[in-house]
């Protein structure tokens, strides 16, 4: 065989291993969630099972059902992402293109506000919460979740807007358009793009959040990410409960990552060569 | 809008200026209610002495929480679990992110399939990819990777119960989880280095290892650092994954200053030693980005 | 059709932080005037546009339209429109909606907007491609629909930043004559920022020349051509640049290179450190003068130009077809005295 063909088989063979160990994973679990709880225990593994949606309706219907931690999840990551794709797109704006005193200081404030340790912010979080009433309640964690969004979103913002010609506003004042209106007409629909992106990863940012949820959650709002351990207890893993509820869980998580997948990319460049950002 | 009546005075600039603060209020009062206030309260936290579970103890404490730390062998051991953590972690995605970078970029047609598989890993909620492993992955018996290993002959371990594999089965999942990042931002990267310096360089004869240490290398250093200082920040603040696999042990094993915190204010009821050690924290995070940007904007 | 407006600024002072760019800019400009406003790159000519635009503010003087005070008026609120050197169009909507921004933005009804639409199309022949994007257009298309939105206005006064540098040099010329051409059929006052000497010539009425920040010289094309004021102008102006030389003056005539010529020097005694500029078009060989040697030949075809060294200066000579000078031949070059022209050598100043 030509050295070359060799060189090509071997990355191939590189390029196989990746997809393997990033795949397989998710993969894994996925079959393990249309196993019997046997069927998971069995060793050596069992490749062809009968599949059976046992676990898919006991994790949906039954008494262990992770719907409301969906409906918890899917209220406070949509809320808090539109909150803050609301506020960051105007503040990104400014901060951007704008001119005013104390341009620099609160740029690199919003930088720092990304620096904190989410553990250090839960503490105070907690104690204030609880004396104003609001732990455990849609309102409490969604304005919470916009401490760590809210500069991820103005970062990438910012990065999407200053790429936009400078004399776009000016033809605009030009014309009679005024600020807002040039924002409105002019500058927005050239972001339109990084507007979308942004979204997405402050919505995955929120749907995946850990501590906050289970910190300062319980029982009423009780998001998906902290109705996993339902399933793990000191006696016994439910193994294929787990899995299905995992899986779904996930599922909206993967389906963007699937569809969206080029944007991802395309954002996380952007966010890493221009600026900090949380992922 | 419109047409609006001129008042004397009323510049171009002066509009503008309002104008941005109008839009950056909303923001920056936000931040300031979550982030600045909470962090004063922090701070005056760390000064108490809070004991939920014996609230008869409570009381200002001052300087107690911190010099306590001094003496803690759980703090100095977290702290260099934390330095153990991040660095293997970074260093480890930022090697295997570049090399794999460099081979795919030789294979155009696979990346699609590949960018398609690095996605998964990242979009993945880190509680979920703790608990993936913990269960599926490196359980004893029936993990995937003790079935591998049996099947080699290199039997069966308790990768998160054994306190030496705990720490280095941690920091396989949070490679795991994030290399992908650096992998598809490297790629990128990499892909829109110019050609025609390559070109150059072969024609003076260059090797393939010099091209890669003193072309690409050089050229790829900002979105290097960039990745870099990323993947600090978030192994920093890493929470979810090691959690959710060994909730900190077993014992202390995996305890990363993040987890301590965690561990002592809602698991031991001690908030002012947890504010405390949330203190540190912060502080380090601080020192750290601190010098990574310096890094970053020198040269 | 449009009104037009006249201009005046007075004392106009721009600084950036520590660094003057404009050290006090008086100019008038008359109603339905072509001005241009022509110099190197940093002279200050794009910073005066901007502040005529209402886009910069300036930290001393005024600028007056139609004799009222716009110095702090908006620029919206000035009736300008603006050429960018970008053109600035609008990359998401079509070239209707560009053209109709202006319109839409004060408030015109839909079948107004339209109708004026359409009307400045055809005048700058883009008709057919209104509904198109900017991104879908030629450079040459792309600086229509830029010129397009700006008369769609009918506006008193047109501002055009360098509008054909990002045309190839073919489409410059043919554009050049195209702009004039529209800039007297509305009769708008038109004020035109160029580096390009070449193109200010042909296409201005009255231009101001701009170096580092002040206005050198003001004039109609044939003005500044025929009589620079200092150095600077003389060397910018012409295609190709005047020839300039240091030499002496004295009450018998100029002293350059060892040859004495007869220049009429009013009022003149002892000697004078000057510069002597003669065009290429006015160098000729002689018989007896300057003494130079030929270094290479530009051969145009029908015209050439013969590149020659003097003192160690190069100093270009305008020919006819294939002049008979060969490489490193010995000439002398001499001029019709009246088509010298005397400069101080230290401050550069007309004599």
């Amino acid at each position: 065989m030509s050295r070359g063909a060799i060189r090509r088989i071997a990355l191939w063979a590189v390029a196989g291993m990746l997809l393997a160990v990033w795949a397989f994973p998710v993969i894994w679990a996925l079959l393990t969630s249309f196993k019997t709880e046997r069927d998971v225990l069995a060793y050596p593994p069992v490749w062809l099972f009968k599949p059976t949606l046992d676990n898919y309706r006991e994790v949906i219907f039954g008494t262990s059902s992770i719907l409301p931690n969906l409906w918890s999840s899917i209220v406070v990551a949509t809320a808090s992402t539109f909150l803050t794709m609301l506020i960051a797109v105007p503040a990104a704006y400014a901060l951007a293109r704008l001119n005013y005193p104390g341009r620099k200081a609160s740029g690199f404030y919003v930088l720092a506000t990304q620096m904190l340790p989410p553990v250090g912010l839960i503490i105070p979080y907690y104690l204030v919460l609880q004396k104003i009433g609001a732990l455990d309640t849609y309102s409490g964690l969604t304005a919470i979740y916009l401490t760590f969004s809210l500069p991820f979103a103005i970062w990438l913002m910012v990065s999407y807007f200053e790429d936009v010609p400078y004399e776009m506003e000016e033809a605009a004042l030009l014309d009679r358009a005024g600020r807002l209106r040039a924002l409105w007409y002019v500058i927005l629909p050239q972001v339109r793009g990084g507007i979308a992106v942004t979204t997405v990863f402050v919505f995955l940012n929120a749907w995946n959040e850990f501590l906050f949820a289970v910190v300062l959650g319980g029982n009423r709002v009780r998001p998906v990410t902290v109705a996993m351990f339902n399933f793990i207890s000191v006696e016994q893993t439910q193994w294929a409960r787990l899995a299905a509820g995992a899986m779904l869980a996930m599922a909206p998580v993967i389906l963007i990552g699937l569809f969206a997948q080029r944007h991802i990319v395309k954002g996380l460049t952007v966010g890493a060569v221009k600026g900090g950002g949380r992922r | 809008m419109g047409v609006s009546v001129p008042r004397p005075g009323d510049t171009l600039a002066r509009q503008e200026r309002r104008f941005a603060l109008a839009l950056l209020a909303p923001a920056l009062l936000v931040l300031l209610l979550t982030t600045t206030a909470p962090l004063f309260y922090l701070a005056w936290t760390s000064l108490q002495r809070i004991d939920l579970g014996m609230p008869w103890l409570s009381g200002f404490a001052g300087l107690d929480n911190y010099s306590k730390m001094g003496a803690d062998p759980r703090f100095w051991n977290s702290l260099w679990l934390t330095f153990v953590y991040t660095g293997s972690t970074v260093v480890l995605q930022v090697v295997i992110g570049l090399s794999l970078a460099l081979l795919v970029l030789q294979i155009p047609r696979g990346q699609g399939v590949l960018r398609v598989a690095a996605i998964l890993p990242i979009v993945l909620a880190p509680v979920v990819v703790g608990l993936f492993w913990r269960t599926l992955v490196l359980s004893p018996e029936f993990g995937l990777v003790d079935l591998v290993t049996r099947a080699l002959g290199l039997g069966s371990h308790n990768w998160l119960g054994d306190p030496q594999l705990a720490l280095i089965s941690v920091i396989a999942i949070h490679t795991w989880q994030w290399t992908p990042f650096a992998f598809l931002v490297l790629l990128a990267t990499l892909a829109t280095l110019p050609p025609d310096v390559y070109e150059a360089a072969r024609l003076d004869r260059a090797s393939a290892w010099q091209r890669f240490i003193h072309i690409t290398l050089p050229l790829a250093r900002p979105a290097i650092m960039m990745v870099v200082i990323l993947r600090m920040m978030t192994a920093l603040s890493a929470f979810a994954a090691i959690f959710a696999a060994t909730g900190g042990g077993p014992g202390s094993a995996t305890e990363i200053l993040n987890l301590y915190a965690y561990r002592t204010s809602f698991t031991e009821l001690n908030l002012g030693y947890g504010a405390a050690l949330a203190m540190v924290l912060l502080a380090l995070t601080l020192v750290i980005s601190y010098f990574m940007f310096r890094l970053r904007r020198a040269r | 059709m449009s009104r037009s407006a006249s201009v005046r600024m007075e004392g106009i002072v721009k600084k950036h932080g520590a660094f003057t760019a404009l050290h006090g800019i008086d100019l008038e400009i008359r109603p339905g005037e072509f001005f241009a406003l022509l110099g190197p790159s940093g002279s200050g000519k794009t910073t005066t546009l901007r502040i005529l635009a209402g886009l910069e503010p300036v930290n001393a003087g005024r600028v007056l339209m139609d004799d009222a005070d716009v110095t702090h008026t908006q620029p919206g609120e000035r009736d300008v429109a603006m050429v960018f050197q970008s053109y600035a169009l609008y990359p998401h909507m079509t070239v209707a909606a560009n053209i109709g921004f202006p319109l839409k933005m004060v408030g015109k009804p839909a079948h107004e907007i339209d109708l004026a639409v359409r009307d400045a199309a055809a005048k700058v022949e883009i008709g057919h491609l209104l509904e198109r994007k900017p991104g879908q257009l030629s450079g040459g298309q792309q600086q229509r629909c830029a010129l397009a939105r700006a008369i769609v206005r009918s506006p008193r006064l047109f501002l055009l930043d360098e509008p054909l540098s990002n045309l190839d040099a073919k489409l410059r010329l043919e554009t050049r004559a195209e702009l004039r051409k529209l800039q007297r059929s509305l009769g708008v006052t038109a004020v035109y920022v160029t580096h390009d000497q070449e193109e200010a010539m042909t296409i201005a009425d009255r231009m101001a020349v701009f170096m580092e920040g002040r206005i050198v010289q003001v004039g109609t094309p044939h003005e500044i051509f025929r009589k620079p004021a200092t150095v600077a102008v003389a060397g910018f102006i012409g295609t190709p640049p005047m020839n300039l030389l240091p030499a002496s003056l004295t009450a018998a005539g100029v002293r350059l290179g060892g040859a004495l010529l007869e220049v009429a020097a009013p009022g003149v005694s002892g000697t004078r450190e000057v510069i002597l500029g003669v065009r290429p078009g006015d160098l000729r060989v002689a018989t007896a003068g300057i003494p130079a040697r030929v270094e290479f030949v530009e051969d145009f075809g029908d015209s050439s130009i013969v590149n020659l060294e003097v003192g160690g200066q190069r100093v270009k000579l305008r020919a006819g077809e294939s002049p008979d000078l060969a490489e490193g031949r010995e000439v002398n070059l001499a001029f019709d005295p009246r088509a010298a022209h005397l400069f101080d050598r230290a401050t550069g100043q007309r004599l």
